[in-house]
């Protein structure tokens, strides 16, 4: 179906991509920064959702997807609420 | 070269591709000078990337079913990274970050200094 190469890869990439984010919401230095942090390591979650659900042939990946895709945005506006604190 | 195999070399090529540019996105928000540049990487890398990464699936995986939900996947995903690191850009703004001094037009001054008298 998918070369297991294929696999290793991908979640290597990943795996690096995540290491980097929490690298930067580590040093900050300010709350939106690791906020963006945060946005990030969630894209990379998807992708590793994806590839492991491919991997695996799970019936159920694209449905995973759609409902990540769409309530991601959510967690964003809510830690941009919180960065921004009551200004509008 | 059997129909099989190209849909594997296709689907396994969009995934590492789509890897690479988080993984760019992921580099750029280590090394990019403040918090409006690393916004910007990740806003439209991770998107785009995410986005080829479930062509990857629906074309390793293909039914119709799959092929509709992975349409409306892309499209909340291009929509909502795009309005999440702009709503993030303006909430670092009015919580009073610093851009980096080569900075030049600054539109949204007024309404950081109005929102801060309030």
């Amino acid at each position: 179906m998918i070369p297991d190469i294929v696999v290793a890869v991908t979640l290597g990439l990943l795996a690096l991509s995540i290491v980097f984010a929490v690298v930067r919401a580590w040093r900050g230095p300010t709350p939106g920064n690791s906020a963006v942090a945060g946005d990030l390591i969630f894209f990379a979650f998807i992708g590793a959702v994806a590839v492991i659900g491919v991997w695996l042939s799970m019936e159920a990946v694209m449905d995973i997807i759609l409902i990540a895709a769409l309530l991601g945005f959510l967690s964003v506006l809510s830690l941009a609420r919180l960065i921004q604190g009551s200004k509008r | 070269m059997s129909a099989d195999m190209v849909v594997t070399v296709v689907g396994s090529a969009l995934l590492i591709l789509g890897a690479a540019i988080i993984a760019s996105a992921a580099i750029g928000l280590l090394k990019l000078p403040d918090v409006y540049t690393r916004t910007s990487a990740i806003g439209t890398a991770a998107g785009l990337g995410v986005s080829l990464m479930i062509v990857g699936v629906v074309v390793l995986d293909f039914n119709t079913l799959n092929l509709i939900k992975g349409i409306f996947a892309i499209i909340a995903q291009l929509l909502t990274s795009a309005i999440g690191s702009f709503v993030l850009a303006r909430a670092s703004y009015m919580s009073g970050s610093e851009p980096v001094a080569t900075t030049v037009p600054d539109e949204l001054a007024d309404q950081a200094d109005q929102a801060s008298a309030r």
